[in-house]
């Protein structure tokens, strides 16, 4: 900061993209990375993973309907969403996204149904709770392995795009550098991933508290907290080596804040805890699931909320309240009630147990 | 002491005679657009033979009333609390006067870029340019996703939380398109803002630009946005993100949305 200006005058520009932008990166993110998780057990039949597949696929499932409805709010004129389908335009990632979020649902909902087909059928069996509607939902409760595999390729290829666009749609914004860096995409792709393991270590835990399936769990995050830090370092030192002018800037422009260096300090504290507890005690998978989860929406708060806090033009920092209404904390706390509501719906027609249990006679019993 | 800071006193006595002049000449170059007005030897802008709208801003005419900022406000119904343009005041250091801090201003507004960075982000094609060079919001098509707000290098744009659209500086395209001037450069008491048809060589906005040439320079050049809002007097400190401390004020209270 140059103490020889004082700024005197000047609007402050308010944030643009509200916390529901943080809430649908945040779940978005954790659907494609559950989503993946989903592949090694049910797609490739890995030995060990089908329980930890058929939990990641329910948190796939969970968040993926949960994400488009924060978008959706975060519009200011929601009721005009169809605008994106009308007036395509090429060069926006955004309006790519429009089309590639159907993709992807599209293909998480048909492989999902044709992977949980068999389950809603043993629920409607066993006479439990809204057995009609698992009765119905079944339609006939066939497993289907070429179908399932067709599914799962096409929200391979949407989960693909869907990562793509949205590291891409916030990396391209030049006129805020902190966004502006080929690493971004990269990062919000990891800590995705590690979040979507830390929710499939809760489901884990929650339900039938499998210890082998925790352990591969805390194997996988470690690794993925081991990228983060790298990629963190990779970043930070192209920043500081000014190898990369647009890490550079980035760096130059959050740098000398208190509040950036809290953040920083907090991201790679908690990576670094969670790495430790991971390797070391791997057991401890409800917190390391929850720092997991922490980490990747905290990372998201920071780089949304956060950066739009960076003046463009003027000195110093825009400050950020959280507002308490839809456009603040409700929309956060909206948001969450949205996935306990699709959580509750679902693990009605398809229990967490039997889920984790996978299709082995303990499911049955 | 640097020409750009100025004490009210001197900006004021040498404002009143271009503003009118400029005034005049603007209105009297309407009509005239000829096939002679192709050249545009200042700045380097595609001669379609169009009228193609500029502003040059003379920082140091500028004398930081906000006349400009009101102007705006009360022209194009603003709401509350945001702005299409301001003057930014800053308080800066002096070295090499016996004062011991002189007062910089910098008016700013939507830049109307000639590669506007807003336009191609637009998911709905929302945002565009008009042929006479006006970055304009459709508003009966904006769905308010803020990505514009984002990629706009000037935070220029911002959210209009009584349309709940895009909103920015349109260099009152409803006054031009009359036959008027800006309500900015119509208040500007300082004769600061001069706004014209950079394609019209016998106008005001090409004279001065052409004469200003050497100190002419717009903000962010490295971004290459191409700005269609010149500065005389513009500060290298103040072209980019300003290094200093920020004293922001923020209206509390407000409804948002």
């Amino acid at each position: 900061m140059n103490p020889n200006i004082v700024e005197t005058i000047n609007v402050a520009r308010e944030v643009a993209w509200l916390p529901w932008a943080v809430q649908y990166f945040f779940l978005i993110g954790l659907s494609y990375g559950a989503y993946l998780l989903s592949l090694p057990g049910i797609v490739f039949r890995r030995p060990g993973w089908a329980g930890i597949s058929r939990l990641a696929l329910l948190g796939a499932l969970v968040c993926g309907l949960a994400a488009p409805v924060a978008l959706l709010a975060d519009l200011h004129q929601p009721g005009r969403f169809w605008h994106f389908y009308a007036y395509f335009t090429p060069t926006s990632w955004m309006s790519w996204g429009a089309f590639f979020i159907p993709v992807y649902l599209g293909g998480l909902l048909t492989y999902a149904w044709l992977a949980f087909r068999p389950d809603l059928a043993r629920h409607a069996q066993s006479g439990g709770k809204l057995a009609g509607l698992a009765g119905l939902l079944a339609y006939g409760g066939h497993e289907s392995r070429g179908a399932l595999k067709a599914a799962a390729l096409l929200a391979f290829v949407g989960a693909a795009l869907v990562a793509l666009y949205t590291g891409a749609e916030v990396a391209v914004v030049q006129a805020r550098p902190l966004w502006n860096t080929p690493l971004l995409p990269l990062q919000f792709f990891i800590t995705a991933f590690a979040g979507a393991v830390g929710l499939a270590l809760l489901f884990n835990r929650f339900s039938v508290r499998d210890a082998a399936a925790n352990r591969r769990m805390a194997g996988v995050l470690a690794a993925t907290q081991v990228v983060a830090l790298a990629v963190g370092a990779l970043w930070l030192a192209l920043g500081v080596s000014g190898i990369s002018p647009v890490h550079a800037q980035a760096l130059a422009e959050v740098g000398p804040s208190a509040n950036w260096q809290l953040s920083a300090a907090w991201a790679v504290a908690a990576t670094v805890l969670t790495l430790v507890l991971a390797w070391k005690w791997p057991g401890s998978g409800l917190l390391i699931g929850l720092l997991a989860l922490h980490s990747a929406w905290m990372m998201r708060w920071s780089i949304f909320i956060g950066g739009q806090e960076v003046p463009k033009t003027g000195a110093g920092y825009y400050t950020y309240s959280l507002p308490l209404g839809p456009e603040g904390l409700m929309g956060i706390v909206g948001t969450a009630g949205l996935w306990v509501f699709l959580f509750i719906l679902i693990t009605t027609l398809l229990p967490l147990d039997r889920l984790a249990a996978g299709n082995t006679d303990k499911a049955a019993a | 002491m640097n020409k750009a800071f100025q004490s009210p006193d001197s900006a004021a006595c040498a404002a009143s005679a271009p503003a009118s002049a400029s005034r005049r000449n603007f209105l009297r170059g309407v009509p005239v657009v000829t096939a002679a007005a192709v050249m545009a030897p200042m700045p380097a802008i595609a001669a379609t033979g169009k009228q193609q709208w500029a502003m040059l801003i003379d920082v140091r005419k500028c004398i930081g009333c906000q006349a400009c900022t009101v102007s705006c406000i009360q022209e194009n119904a603003v709401p509350e609390g945001s702005f299409r343009t301001v003057v930014s005041t800053y308080s800066v250091k002096l070295t090499d006067s016996a004062q011991p801090a002189g007062t910089y201003v910098l008016p700013r507004l939507c830049n109307h870029c000639d590669n506007p960075p807003c336009i191609p982000v637009c998911p709905v094609s929302a945002t565009y340019k008009r042929e006479d060079g006006i970055v304009a919001v459709d508003g009966d098509r904006c769905v308010g996703c803020a990505y514009c707000v984002q990629a706009c290098p000037y935070d220029a744009r911002f959210i209009n939380h009584e349309t709940n659209k895009a909103d920015k500086c349109t260099f009152c395209a409803h006054r031009v398109d009359a036959g008027l001037l800006p309500a900015c450069v119509e208040t500007c008491v300082g004769g600061a803002r001069i706004f014209g048809d950079i394609n019209d060589p016998e106008g005001e906005l090409a004279r001065r630009l052409k004469e200003a040439q050497p100190q002419l320079k717009v903000l962010k050049p490295e971004l290459e946005t191409a700005p269609r809002v010149f500065y005389i007097g513009l500060d290298e400190r103040f072209t980019g993100k300003v290094e200093g401390q920020g004293t922001l004020w923020k209206p509390r209270n407000l409804p948002h949305a």
